[in-house]
């Protein structure tokens, strides 16, 4: 890595002020160990960019932070050398038994306490700082132990010159080895057996340590032990953190004033959209949702122009929409600028929703749907509702007949409205209450539903301004589509006795009768 | 309105005031809250001009004169009223309407914050009796009522009716929905209760020998009978005692809604006011359900304003009327004094609707003309708007429409942006409107005013936050700024003998040779829409009655 090398060299430069006098056998031994704990200590710190970038997104911040804290805690461990006095080589070893031990320890750490931690961000900087200050010791205290045995140039040059060395060398097998063949994990715990292993080295190969050698040995061999244990177990400590608790991960995250926006990804490219920890679609199956939205009103208005899409700021409707060459414009209201942005510049959400925020078709407003619309003079063919769900009185306002009669007066003669209204398996009151609620509107509505595998069974109203001016066999389909026949239309029509129509309440923003179904109904699914 | 009701002293008599503070939060536990940074101003508008109708003399002289048709003194909603249904009965007579303050409405005030209309008094109207066949014609011309439907019952607008939730209750700790103690309620006052319900429910039903209801709004179509001026007389706390209610809770929420309309609680109100209260409310709706209300961010200034739109003819707000004599050629004469130019117009008018309150009637209408011995009682009202950046939650049911807290000396708040459009609602700051009839006394009412008006800002902020603090713990110090304003007269209370003693029919009955009509709710007794909507209508029917040249 390009700046792992340039903020090496700045920190070594900084390091070398601690110099002590000290006498010190063996400077070839101990020079090998200087190649061996500088690509240690490369290792962590990219090892935690990476973990952050991993965990958190955003990877040119992750990386920024962390190697800005991790190089300043050096720079605090390198003033701190100061105060260790008296046996330094026994400091050393101490030192390295303690890097190898919180070095190895960081990536199980970070990965298994992700999701059990309130600010995630405390324990990485915390983490970070800590492995910074303990590297941060290590060369002024080798200089000081080495100084008396080589002339200060001759120590300069060389245990700069093995810093350097065991920073390349990390930098270099990080991407191309170690990630690739032994995972974040294992590389951590290895690389922190390293550290101990020096430790050992030190220990056995100088006579001064004699006085307390069984002790630091019985350390470093339960150091090892312990890292040992966490190598084999890898492969269940990685399976957890990313099978278990993270099935994805975490690729963009954003708090709006309005909702949090969290799109993960997994191996198998499947990407997920959370709005305020709900799914809002998996790019798995996220097509019968959205072609069971469209193409039933779609197929039966061979001339419809206007299009009006009130939610749905993913722009994945207005990719259906826009496989109908009639449609000359489509207006899109949603109420979250945040969303309709992400949609049109994230490169993996663009290739999802085919680029279609950026048709010159699409006309795009951030405002609520509710106000808007009651300012709006326009009129439409066709009208998309794809409201989050009703689980609140403020969107329930979204649901009532009072929204609906304003929603009618937008529409041309025999417009159609089509809206998505929450599971009529799970919330069968919820659901049918949306179909009344629309009857009791002025619309002539047809209930439907399709199978979306994310969500599971999933209701639909397509309400008409005029009774019988829909057919379910209008023109043809658009070519391409991958759920949506004339056949499915006909069978999302049929409702099998367990989501039957059943008698409710019509929702009016005085008893937002809905609200309270959909509590009742979604409660024991923890929603 | 013409004169102040909101008499408002602006030097602070802090002594006195800390009494009534004294009196006000000792009552409830609980400490004073941070808040000397909390901004805002202490309203009661109109009091400088109106205090000048106490010394006439100061006034200039008639600078010119003017010959008007009808004049219609006092824009609240009686002379608003009056003023539409003079154009709709009669639109070739034209009219003139003054006003002393700044604006129409009346006791239907309204305020505006950076968010929202917010109301400053009255703030929603029942669902009317479906048999006001002139109520409902002016809801249907300003489209609140849309429709009837298949069975004949209104349809009124949606997004007029109050939205659900509508009210909650914080009870033992808890918000329970609905301002009927419920909760945790013991069986025996729920009995209690329920019994109480049912007899409202009865005396709803009844009628008279000669077929009309026992009680109706306006109150002059009831049954006005021996039994009805019996209950009259006693005060609605004995009766209770006399029928043995005895529940606390009941008794709490009974006193909590008088003070809420009338202005005191069920001691100082008549019997027979008490039970109207409940058994006059008769509305039914296609869409709704009886108990429903109709409310708007503004409040009932939105009907004020309606009423003003369909009427016809100038409106002179700013302006003090200060002197109403009957001379010689049949014409009234009306000195009016104009706050904007500071000059006096001699107005002779063929016709006056005198739509002021009585305090101030009394000083217009001065010898030799003999007024009936009318003494309304008005207790002080505190309105505060509070800007508040966190939410008002709190466990059990989500902010609503009307929030009031059991036990409590105020009559809570309301959610001004309630009954806003839109599905999201953010952490912007919110805008809650608290009411608080202030203690008053009939034996000294003027006292209580004046204890009232001597309050300064500091003192009334530190009790409306006080109240808050207890309401939801902790978030007077979220609270960005408070807009207060103090009703000197808040509205007339029906106290016992005031609905079917002889003074207040004989104050309906046309003055100065027949050409000086009174409306104003406290020839009603209880200050509602319905009866100033009422009242001016029947001071615009009494002024056709005359022949337009006579």
């Amino acid at each position: 890595m390009a700046e792992g090398s340039v903020l090496t060299r700045r920190r070594r430069a900084r390091a070398a002020a601690g110099a002590n006098a000290e006498g010190a056998p063996r400077p070839a031994l101990l020079l090998g160990s200087v190649a061996v704990i500088a690509t240690c200590g490369l290792l962590y710190e990219l090892i935690a960019g990476t973990l952050a970038s991993y965990l958190l997104g955003d990877s040119v911040t992750q990386f920024s932070t962390v190697i800005g804290v991790y190089l300043f805690s050096m720079g605090v461990g390198s003033w701190l050398s100061r105060y260790l006095n008296g046996q330094l080589l026994r400091w050393f070893i101490r030192l390295e038994i303690l890097v190898g031990l919180v070095g190895g320890a960081s990536a199980p750490l970070l990965f298994g306490l992700f999701a059990h931690v309130s600010s995630f961000r405390v324990l990485l900087y915390g983490l970070v700082g800590l492995l910074g200050a303990l590297v941060g010791l290590e060369i002024p205290l080798l200089l000081r132990i080495l100084q008396g045995r080589l002339a200060f140039k001759e120590l300069v040059a060389r245990v700069f010159t093995f810093d350097y060395v065991g920073s390349l060398l990390a930098a270099v097998i990080f991407p191309l080895v170690l990630v690739p063949r032994l995972g974040l994990v294992r590389t951590a715990l290895l690389f922190g057996a390293l550290n101990v292993v020096v430790a050992g080295v030190s220990l056995l190969s100088f006579e001064e340590t004699r006085p307390y050698r069984r002790r630091y040995l019985a350390a470093i061999v339960v150091a090892l032990l312990a890292l040992g244990v966490g190598v084999v177990g890898a492969e269940r400590i990685q399976r957890y953190a990313e099978g278990e608790v993270f099935q994805d991960t975490v690729i963009y995250a954003l708090s709006t004033p309005y909702q949090r926006l969290v799109l993960t990804g997994n191996h198998r490219g499947e990407l997920r959209l959370f709005l305020n920890g709900n799914l809002q679609f998996s790019s798995a199956d996220e097509y019968r949702y959205h072609e069971a939205l469209v193409h039933p009103a779609m197929q039966d208005r061979p001339h419809a122009r206007q299009i009006l899409v009130l939610g749905g700021g993913d722009g994945l409707a207005v990719r259906e929409l826009l496989k109908y060459p009639q449609v000359a414009h489509i207006r899109l209201i949603d109420l979250d600028p945040a969303m309709t942005r992400l949609f049109r510049s994230n490169q993996l959400l663009r290739e999802l929703n085919h680029n279609s925020l950026h048709s010159p078709k699409v006309e795009i407003h951030n405002a609520d749907a509710y106000a808007w619309l009651r300012q709006d003079t326009a009129r439409y063919d066709v009208v998309l509702v794809d409201f989050p769900d009703p689980g609140n009185y403020s969107i329930g306002k979204l649901y009532s007949t009072a929204f609906y009669q304003t929603l009618r007066q937008r529409l041309r003669p025999g417009g159609l409205v089509v809206v998505q209204a929450t599971s009529p398996y799970v919330a069968r009151h919820a659901y049918w209450c949306v179909v009344h609620t629309l009857a009791a509107s002025g619309f002539s509505p047809v209930p439907y539903h399709a199978y979306v595998p994310s969500f599971g069974e999933w209701g639909y109203v397509l309400a008409q301004a005029q009774p019988g001016s829909w057919r379910p066999h209008g023109s043809p389909l658009p070519a391409g589509l991958r759920y949506v026949t004339p056949q499915v239309i006909g069978l999302m029509r049929s409702f099998p006795p367990d989501m039957a129509e059943v008698p409710t309440e019509v929702n009016q923003l005085n008893n937002q009768a809905l609200v309270r179904y959909f509590e009742e109904e979604w409660g024991p699914y923890g929603q | 309105m013409l004169l102040p009701r909101r008499q408002f002293i602006t030097q602070a008599s802090a002594g006195v005031a800390g009494t009534l503070l004294a009196g006000l939060v000792g009552s409830v536990p609980g400490c004073t809250p941070a808040q000397s940074a909390v901004q805002g101003k202490l309203r009661g508008a109109g009091h400088a001009l109106g205090h000048r109708l106490r010394t006439p003399g100061g006034l200039p002289a008639p600078a010119h004169t003017q010959a008007v048709d009808i004049l219609i003194i006092g824009g609240g909603v009686s002379g608003l009223a009056a003023r539409r249904a003079l154009h709709q009965l009669a639109p070739g007579r034209t009219t003139l309407l003054l006003e002393m303050e700044a604006d129409t409405g009346g006791n239907a005030a309204a305020g505006h914050n950076a968010r929202t209309a917010y109301p400053w008094g009255a703030h929603y109207l029942p669902l009317p009796d479906a048999r006001d066949t002139e109520l409902l014609a002016f809801l249907q011309e300003t489209g609140i009522l849309t429709g009837y439907g298949p069975t004949g019952l209104p349809i009124y607008d949606e997004t007029a009716l109050c939205h659900d939730p509508a009210e909650r209750l914080l009870l033992h700790g808890h918000w329970q929905a609905g301002l009927l103690p419920e909760a945790g309620v013991p069986a025996a006052d729920r009995a209690e209760i329920a019994r109480f319900l049912a007899e409202i429910e009865r005396l709803r039903r009844a009628t008279g020998p000669d077929g009309r209801d026992l009680f109706r709004l306006p109150l002059d179509w009831s049954v006005a009978d021996a039994d009805a001026r019996q209950l009259d007389t006693e005060s609605m706390a004995d009766w209770l005692a006399r029928h043995g209610y005895h529940s606390e809770y009941l008794r709490w929420y009974l006193d909590y809604s008088y003070r809420d309309d009338f202005g005191v609680p069920a001691a100082q109100v008549s019997a027979w006011a008490g039970l109207h209260y409940f058994a006059a409310r008769k509305g039914r709706a296609h869409n709704a359900p009886p108990d429903a209300v109709l409310t708007w961010p503004q409040g009932n200034h939105y009907l004020a304003e309606a009423l003003r739109r369909q009427g016809d003819g100038r409106v002179q707000a700013n302006t003090l009327v200060f002197s109403i004599k009957e001379i010689n050629n049949g014409q009234v004469e009306v000195l009016a004094f104009d706050n904007a130019t500071q000059q006096t117009t001699r107005l002779l008018a063929r016709q006056v609707v005198l739509a002021t309150p009585w305090h101030v009637t009394k000083h217009l209408l001065a010898a030799p003309v003999t007024l009936p011995p009318l003494a309304p009682l008005h207790a002080p009202w505190l309105v505060a708007n509070l800007t508040v950046a966190g939410y008002p939650g709190g466990p059990g049911q989500p902010l609503s429409w009307d929030n009031v807290r059991y036990g409590s000396p105020a009559l809570g708040y309301i959610d001004a942006e309630h009954q806003a459009l839109r599905g999201f609602e953010g952490d912007e700051p919110r805008s809650l409107t608290f009411y608080w009839a202030l203690p008053t006394n009939p034996l000294d009412a003027v006292a209580a005013r004046r204890h009232a008006l001597a309050s300064n800002y500091a003192d009334w902020r530190t009790l409306v936050l006080t109240e808050l603090d207890l309401m939801h713990p902790g978030l007077a110090a979220q609270v960005q700024a408070a807009e207060l304003w103090v009703w000197g007269h808040g509205m007339v209370a029906p106290t016992p003998g005031y609905v079917w003693g002889a003074a207040r029919q004989q104050a309906q009955q046309p003055l100065l040779g027949g050409r000086v009509h009174l409306a104003h709710t406290d020839l009603s007794g209880i200050s509602v829409f319905e009866e100033a909507f009422h009242q001016g209508l029947r001071a615009a029917r009494a002024v056709l009655a005359r022949p337009a040249n006579s």
